[in-house]
C-alpha cells in the first residue's frame, strides 16, 4: 500500500515538473488555452487531478489545491483567501489526542505512534495556516492594495480584509487552553503539542492581528480622506459649471475674519550690507565684484567718463631742488665750453662751493652728459677717474669724472 | 550669525508658508510649543500672529488685530485667492487623473514632469484640459506647444509656492503644504456657503455624469 502511494506521488510530481510551463500559464491566465497543448497531455493532467473542468462547457482550470500551493510558495499577493476554519481543526485535534491516549492506555504502542505523528502533522498544519493568513494580510497592506487601481476598490479591499481579520479573531476565540491542557493531562508529548506549540503560535497571531487591524484602520482613514478630497475637487468643478458666476462672500469683511483668510502682507524687504562690519566683508566683496562686471558692460553710458576740461597748473615748488642741480650741471658744461679746458666735476664742485652732496653731483653730471643728444654728446668727452675694485674683478669704482671738449 | 529663530521670523514676516516640504527645520521648530510661543511674542510687536492651517501642516503670519488698512489688504488677497481657485482645482484634478493612481495631490506628492507630459500627450482630453488651464489669467500662456504650456504652468506654481523644485537639473516637482492650505480653503467655502460639494460629486457619479 505504502509503495503504491509513493509511486503515485512521484508520478504526480513528475507530471507537475514536466508540464510546468502549462501549469504556470493556467495559473497566470486563469484558464487553459486547449489549442496550444496536445489533448493527450491535457487528458493525463485531468486524470491526475491537476486540471479540472468546473462545468461541461467551460474551459479547464487549475485545481484549487495546486493553486494554493503556488500562491503559498510564491507569496502571491493576489491570494486573498484566508482559511479561518479553526473550529473543525481544533475538533480533529481533540479527537486524535483521545485516540492516542486510548491506544496508550491499552498499550498499543505502534498504533499510538501513528496517532501521535498524525496529531503532530495537524498541529503544525494549523499553526502554519494561521501564520500564513497573517502573512497574506500583511502583504496586502504593505503595498496598500496596489493590485487595484481606484480608491473605491481599495476601500472595498480594505473592508474585506477587515472582515477577514474579525472573522479570524472570532475563530481564535475557540481556542480553549484549559480544555486542551486537561486533555493533554500529564503526557509530555501531548502537552508540548497541544499547549506549548499552539499557545506560542496563538499569542503570536493575536499580536500580529492587532497590528494588522490598526494598520487597516489607518489605511482606510487615508483612503477615505483621498476620496473626500477628490470629491471636493470634482464637486467644486461641477458647481462652477452649473453656476459660473458663483463667488464666495468676501470673508475679510466679516467681524471675525477666519484665520485661513487672514494672511499678513510681507513686511520685510531685503537688508543691505553694512560697510562698517567686518563680518560682511565677504558679501561686500562679492557685491563689488558684481558692480565691476556691470560697469564693464555699460562703459558707453557713463557721463563721468566723457571728455572734461582739465586745468593745468604749474607745479613749481616741487621741482625746485632738482632744477637747481640741473642748472648747476648746465653751468658746468658751459664753463667747459667757454674755457675750452678739461675740468673734473669735483674740482668744479669745490671751485663754486656747491652745496650738493659730491656723489649726487657726480651722478647728475653723468646723467646730464647722457641726457644730451648724440650730436651734442660728440662735442664732449667724459673720462672717469677711479680704480678697479681690489677684490671683485669687473667692478670699477668711479671717484671723479672729467669733462673736456673733443 | 542669524539664529534659527531669527531666520524663521524673517521667513514669516516675508509672507512665506512654512511646511515640512518647503523648510523642514523651520517647520519642526514651530511645531515645538515653547519655540512657537517665542516667535508669537516677537510677531505680536508687529501686529502679527502665528497662524496655522491644515491641522498644523502649514504655518504663516496673520494679522493680530484688524483695522481699515489690514481689511483692505485682506480683501484684495481674498479676491486673488478666490479667482485662483478654479484653475488650481482644475490643475489638481488634471495631475491626479494623469497620474493613473487616482490618488489626489497632497503635500509631498512628487510630480515627474516628463511622465506627466507623456500621459497628457497621449490623451487628447488631458491635452485640451491643460490648454484651458494654461490660458487662464493665472498662468497666461500664449504658447500653442504642450511642452511650453506645461513648463509655464509649473513655473508659475513654483512662484506661487504650491510646488517646489528640489533639484534645478531635474524636472521633478514636489507639492508643498500650500496645497493642503488650498484644500482647507475649499472645505471652508464648501461649509460656509453650504454648497455640499461632496454630495454633488457623488450624485453626479451615480447619475453617470461624465466626470
Amino acid at each position: 500500500m505504502n509503495q503504491h502511494l509513493q509511486q503515485a506521488g512521484v508520478r504526480l510530481l513528475n507530471a507537475l515538473s514536466r508540464h510546468a510551463d502549462l501549469i504556470m500559464q493556467v495559473y497566470l491566465s486563469g484558464t487553459l488555452d486547449e489549442s496550444k497543448y496536445s489533448p493527450k497531455v491535457i487528458e493525463s493532467l485531468c486524470q491526475l487531478g491537476i486540471l479540472w473542468r468546473p462545468e461541461s462547457d467551460t474551459q479547464l482550470r487549475l485545481k484549487s489545491a495546486v493553486r494554493n500551493l503556488l500562491e503559498g510558495s510564491l507569496h502571491d499577493e493576489r491570494n486573498r483567501q484566508i482559511d479561518a476554519n479553526i473550529g473543525s481543526a481544533l475538533a480533529s485535534l481533540k479527537t486524535l489526542a483521545q485516540h492516542y491516549k486510548e491506544a496508550l492506555y491499552h498499550s498499543r504502542y505502534a498504533e499510538a505512534d501513528a496517532h501521535l505523528s498524525d496529531l503532530t502533522e495537524h498541529v503544525y498544519a494549523l499553526t502554519e495556516s494561521l501564520s500564513n493568513s497573517v502573512r497574506v494580510l500583511f502583504s496586502r497592506i504593505n503595498n496598500e492594495f496596489g493590485y487595484v487601481a481606484s480608491i473605491d476598490a481599495k476601500i472595498r479591499e480594505n473592508e474585506l480584509a477587515q472582515s477577514q481579520v474579525s472573522e479570524l479573531l472570532k475563530q481564535l476565540e475557540m481556542f480553549r487552553f484549559d480544555e486542551l491542557s486537561e486533555l493533554a493531562g500529564s503526557n509530555r508529548e501531548l502537552r508540548h503539542l497541544l499547549v506549548v506549540t499552539l499557545q506560542h503560535s496563538f499569542s503570536k497571531v493575536i499580536q500580529e492581528l492587532s497590528i494588522v487591524q490598526a494598520r487597516l484602520l489607518e489605511l482606510i482613514g487615508r483612503f477615505r480622506e483621498f476620496k473626500g478630497r477628490t470629491q471636493l475637487l470634482k464637486g467644486f468643478l461641477l458647481h462652477m459649471e452649473q453656476k459660473p458666476d458663483f463667488s464666495p462672500v468676501n470673508y475679510s469683511q466679516l467681524s471675525q475674519v477666519p484665520m485661513l483668510f487672514n494672511q499678513a502682507a510681507a513686511l520685510i524687504k531685503p537688508a543691505a550690507v553694512d560697510v562698517h562690519r567686518i563680518e560682511h566683508e565677504q558679501d561686500l566683496q562679492q557685491l563689488v565684484g558684481a558692480i565691476k562686471a556691470f560697469n564693464r558692460s555699460n562703459t558707453s553710458h557713463q557721463p563721468e567718463r566723457a571728455a572734461q576740461k582739465i586745468n593745468v597748473e604749474e607745479q613749481s615748488s616741487a621741482q625746485f631742488a632738482e632744477d637747481k642741480l640741473r642748472l648747476a650741471v648746465e653751468a658746468y658744461f658751459c664753463q667747459v665750453i667757454d674755457s675750452g679746458e678739461r675740468l673734473t666735476a669735483l674740482d668744479y664742485h669745490q671751485q663754486h662751493a656747491l652745496e650738493f652732496d659730491p656723489e649726487v653731483w657726480i651722478y647728475q653730471v653723468v646723467g646730464g652728459y647722457q641726457g644730451l643728444t648724440m650730436e651734442e654728446q660728440s662735442y664732449f668727452a667724459l673720462d672717469t677717474n677711479g680704480e678697479a675694485h681690489p677684490i671683485y674683478s669687473g667692478n670699477y669704482i668711479i671717484r671723479d669724472v672729467e669733462l673736456g671738449l673733443r | 550669525m542669524i539664529t534659527e529663530q531669527g531666520r524663521i521670523l524673517e521667513l514669516l514676516l516675508s509672507g512665506a508658508f512654512i511646511c515640512q516640504i518647503s523648510d523642514e527645520e523651520a517647520w519642526r521648530f514651530l511645531k515645538t510649543s515653547g519655540n512657537s510661543d517665542k516667535i508669537e511674542t516677537q510677531l505680536n510687536v508687529l501686529n502679527r500672529t502665528l497662524a496655522s492651517a491644515a491641522e498644523g501642516d502649514v504655518f504663516f503670519a496673520a494679522y493680530q488685530s484688524l483695522y481699515d488698512n489690514e481689511r483692505k489688504q485682506l480683501g484684495g488677497q481674498f479676491q486673488e485667492i478666490s479667482s485662483q481657485l478654479m484653475p488650481l482645482v482644475e490643475w489638481l484634478l488634471l495631475v491626479q487623473q494623469a497620474n493613473g493612481s487616482d490618488v489626489p495631490v497632497t503635500q509631498g506628492t512628487a510630480i515627474r514632469l516628463n511622465e506627466l507630459q507623456t500621459t497628457i500627450e497621449d490623451t487628447p482630453a488631458f491635452a485640451e484640459q491643460l490648454e484651458k488651464i494654461s490660458r487662464n489669467r493665472l498662468f497666461g500662456s500664449t504658447s500653442t506647444q504642450l511642452d511650453g504650456q506645461l513648463k509655464l504652468v509649473f513655473n508659475r506654481l513654483t512662484q506661487l509656492g504650491y510646488v517646489l523644485k528640489p533639484n534645478v537639473e531635474k524636472q521633478i516637482f514636489i507639492a508643498t503644504g500650500k496645497v493642503e492650505y488650498l484644500y482647507d480653503v475649499l472645505k471652508f467655502i464648501d461649509e460656509t456657503e453650504a454648497l455640499s460639494l461632496t454630495e454633488q460629486a457623488e450624485n453626479a457619479v451615480q447619475q453617470g455624469s461624465l466626470l
